[in-house]
């Protein structure tokens, strides 16, 4: 099965030429870039060579057993699971998610991805994001921890903390932490004495080579992170610097930027579900939303919650509207649970705020115009897409965007998270919508030939078998490391009768 | 495991009879609430707790301090909605100890501080309601005198949930006592005590409130003192007022572990830190 466009980004890589523009795309363990002039390039984490192409090369499009699945995993290159193009657009991040890895690459005017580092993280990342005009990567990691790292690891200090770590590596020798006094159960003073025989060092983990430092964490799987920089309060001051960071328990954390990033100036508590985005507004409000019915709108500054925003609402409109979709509530409404997939600040609309919303399996766009001070935020337009929507990118020129672009999955039914569609119901795997002069999105058609080339492309080289989803036939949507990619935030959710 | 469904069926019948005679004011026996002692702090649980502090129903804890004004409302309208579901009352707890176990510190100290409120946390649901017992059973014996009310014991995990229950720089203490020394590498991040942890107490503290930390590891207490001074928002309290505290005593010798040490004459490392008042911000 062919892989979706888990990640889109758009950018301007050229600053002197202001109306060409870069997509740039991911599939799978593949990152395409198309460039408005009609250059096309691709890069692929594959790392082993292309002899171990033609074991998957004759299942094409068919689903592999799982047999297949088994034996190709050790080997099966990492899938991105994130894309982040630098403010310059000078600099593209990628995250890998089954190698932990970050790679910063270097992005040409054609287009050209260049990859200069890549660095593999102690947990997986959730989330990242450039701060200090992008000098530093933050890089929030499934264990909750918050890592600075330079964009550009500079070699010496790669140096410096390998003779570092082995000093510290030939200095220590082990001696057991416990005692006779400490344990007190007679099988664990007989560990403690095999412990005290064993000179040798139980082997630890190897230190990481690259200068990364840990600025702060909480105690669960971190799904987001921003920065915020607000002026001082005395003029002329420098301005303050903010992160937050949004956790599968319901926290939104707002921490002082470095070097203060141990400070905690506040927490927005207002969630019962685990929240999964967050937004700052264009006028500094912050939106979040993730596995409750309500996106909330703070002034975070003071922690305090300005409006709940029903999300749940205009999702069960838009599929009570859309009975053909697969996701539509059979049922009674009540058991319907939407899980917040993406929250992105759009252009304001009338001169308010306004910001587009996505959830997990529903094939639309929410577009809310959001005015929380006078809490009269309200739904201003619903677009059905073509299928599930996956990730969505905005092209700005100036104050006016152009155009959004939202990836679709062209493989599942829309609705579903699961379900495959049919064979003769094959989207592109992108839509494009410009903005109205009524406040409103529009579908647009000045993208299409752009978009037709990247779809064309990956959907040829999914033909070729370069890239393929496994899935068992037995078991669909059963976590494969694609399906977690694309699906993951509704698993995000507790379930109840947990151990004690 | 043979034996087990008797045990249970042996709690079940114990804490029903309590629950009979419950005028009486008998202290619990400990023996029906043993929990293993070690806890998951990354695992879900099926835990409470509040969404954010001031929804916290801390009068059902403390209902010699709840707040009056408040009760009469409340019979008014019966069902509150979500966002009053609190009763408040007329003091903020103050004094914390993280990971309470059978809450030995918390008995002594509560006499101590007569005008203070103690909480007590525990993760271990049995651990737990044992002191919830005791606190109950306390409270019966010494109606005459009052003493007790200012206690209470709730279950959380406070790795996870510290800033549930406690706003900004509400707290003048914070205990650690004992804390389970998660021996291996691997597990340091479950320690109570990290960099990243200490950003959380230093929120809840006040500048100027103190965490006390007392363990018989003593690769433990390293741990703890290198990751409390490399805080910038904490520094040791020195050793000639760490012993003039009278909470440093009481955590030796009245801690139910504190006792089991000294009776297996072990060695108890204590350390103290204060918090530092935050730097200045441009």
């Amino acid at each position: 099965m062919a892989i979706p466009f888990q990640c889109v980004r758009v950018c301007r890589p050229d600053p002197h030429d202001q109306s060409s523009w870069l997509l740039l795309a991911a599939s799978g363990p593949r990152i395409y870039s198309s460039h408005s002039s009609g250059g096309t390039s691709v890069w692929s984490s594959q790392k082993s060579s292309e002899s171990a192409e033609p074991v998957q090369a004759d299942e094409s499009q068919e689903p592999p057993g799982k047999k297949v699945k088994l034996s190709k995993q050790a080997e099966e290159p990492p899938n991105v699971s994130k894309l982040l193009v630098t403010s310059n657009s000078q600099h593209l991040v990628a995250v890998t998610a089954e190698d932990k890895c970050l790679r910063v690459f270097r992005l040409d005017l054609t287009g050209r991805l260049e990859p200069l580092s890549q660095r593999s993280m102690p947990k997986r990342p959730c989330a990242v994001t450039m701060i200090e005009n992008d000098a530093t990567i933050l890089c929030a990691d499934k264990f909750g921890d918050v890592y600075a790292l330079p964009l550009l690891p500079s070699p010496t200090d790669a140096d410096d903390i390998a003779v570092a770590a082995q000093e510290k590596e030939t200095s220590a020798s082990f001696v057991p932490t416990a005692t006779p006094l400490t344990v007190h159960s007679g099988r664990n003073r007989k560990a403690l004495e095999d412990q005290l025989k064993q000179k040798l060092q139980p082997k630890t983990k190897e230190p990481l080579k690259f200068k990364h430092d840990l600025l702060l964490g909480h105690v669960s799987m971190l799904t987001e992170i921003l920065y915020a920089e607000v002026e001082g309060e005395k003029t002329g001051a420098k301005p303050r610097t903010y992160i937050f960071t949004a956790d599968r328990d319901e926290h939104i954390r707002i921490s002082r930027g470095p070097p203060q990033s141990h400070i905690i100036e506040g927490f927005c508590q207002g969630h019962r579900e685990f929240v999964s985005k967050l937004c700052l507004s264009r006028s500094g409000d912050l939106i979040s939303g993730g596995g409750d019915d309500d996106l909330i709108v703070w002034d975070w500054l003071s922690c305090r919650v300005l409006e709940r925003i029903s999300i749940k609402q205009p999702v069960l409109d838009f599929l009570k509207a859309h009975p053909q979709h697969a996701g539509s509530p059979q049922e009674s409404e009540g058991d319907l649970r939407v899980a917040v997939s993406g929250i992105w600040a759009a252009p304001s609309t009338f001169s308010r705020d306004s910001v587009l919303v996505t959830c997990e399996g529903v094939p639309a766009l929410f577009h809310f115009i959001i005015d929380g001070r006078k809490k009269v935020s309200s739904l201003q337009q619903t677009l059905p897409l073509t299928g599930n929507p996956l990730d969505l990118t905005l092209l700005e020129s100036g104050p006016i965007t152009e155009f959004i672009v939202v990836s679709i999955d062209q493989t599942r039914a829309p609705g579903s998270a699961t379900m495959l569609r049919q064979k003769d119901d094959v989207p592109s795997r992108m839509q494009a919508f410009s903005l109205g002069s009524s406040g409103g999105w529009n579908l647009t058609s000045m993208l299409d030939v752009t978009l037709e080339r990247l779809n064309s492309q990956a959907q040829a080289d999914a033909l070729l078998g370069r890239e393929a989803e496994v899935v068992n036939p037995e078991t669909p949507g059963k976590q494969s490391p694609v399906q977690d990619i694309l699906y993951g935030i509704e698993n995000l959710r507790k379930r109840a009768g947990a151990e004690d | 495991m043979p034996g087990a469904p008797k045990k249970r069926q042996k709690r079940e019948e114990y804490k029903e009879s309590l629950s009979k005679d419950d005028q009486n004011g008998a202290l619990p026996k400990k023996k029906f609430y043993r929990q293993r002692a070690h806890a998951n702090p990354f695992s879900d649980h099926s835990l409470t707790y509040p969404k954010s502090p001031s929804d916290m129903d801390w009068a059902s804890y403390y209902p010699a301090y709840a707040a009056k004004s408040d009760e009469s409302e409340a019979t008014v309208t019966q069902a509150p909605t979500e966002e009053d579901a609190s009763r408040q009352i007329t003091r903020p707890v103050e004094i914390a100890d993280i990971g309470c176990g059978y809450g030995g510190l918390l008995f002594a100290l509560a006499p101590k501080f007569p005008d203070t409120l103690l909480v007590g946390m525990e993760i271990r649901i049995s651990v737990c309601e044992f002191v919830q017992e005791k606190i109950r059973a306390l409270r019966h014996q010494s109606l005459a005198t009052n003493t007790y009310q200012n206690v209470a014991c709730i279950r959380a995990n406070t790795m996870k949930f510290l800033p549930n229950f406690f706003a900004k720089a509400q707290l003048s203490k914070i205990f650690l006592c004992f804390p389970d020394p998660h021996f291996k590498a691997r597990k340091h991040k479950a320690r109570i005590v990290s960099s990243t942890l200490n950003s959380e107490y230093a929120y809840v503290l006040r500048p100027g409130g103190i965490v006390y930390t007392i363990t018989d590891v003593e690769d433990l207490h390293k741990w703890m003192v290198e990751h409390f001074e490399a805080h910038p928002s904490f520094e040791r309290v020195g050793e000639v007022e760490q012993e003039g505290d009278m909470c440093v005593e009481v955590m030796r010798t009245e801690t139910e572990e504190g006792k089991k040490v000294g009776r297996n004459g072990g060695r108890k490392f204590v350390a103290c830190f204060r918090r530092v008042e935050d730097p200045p911000w441009p």
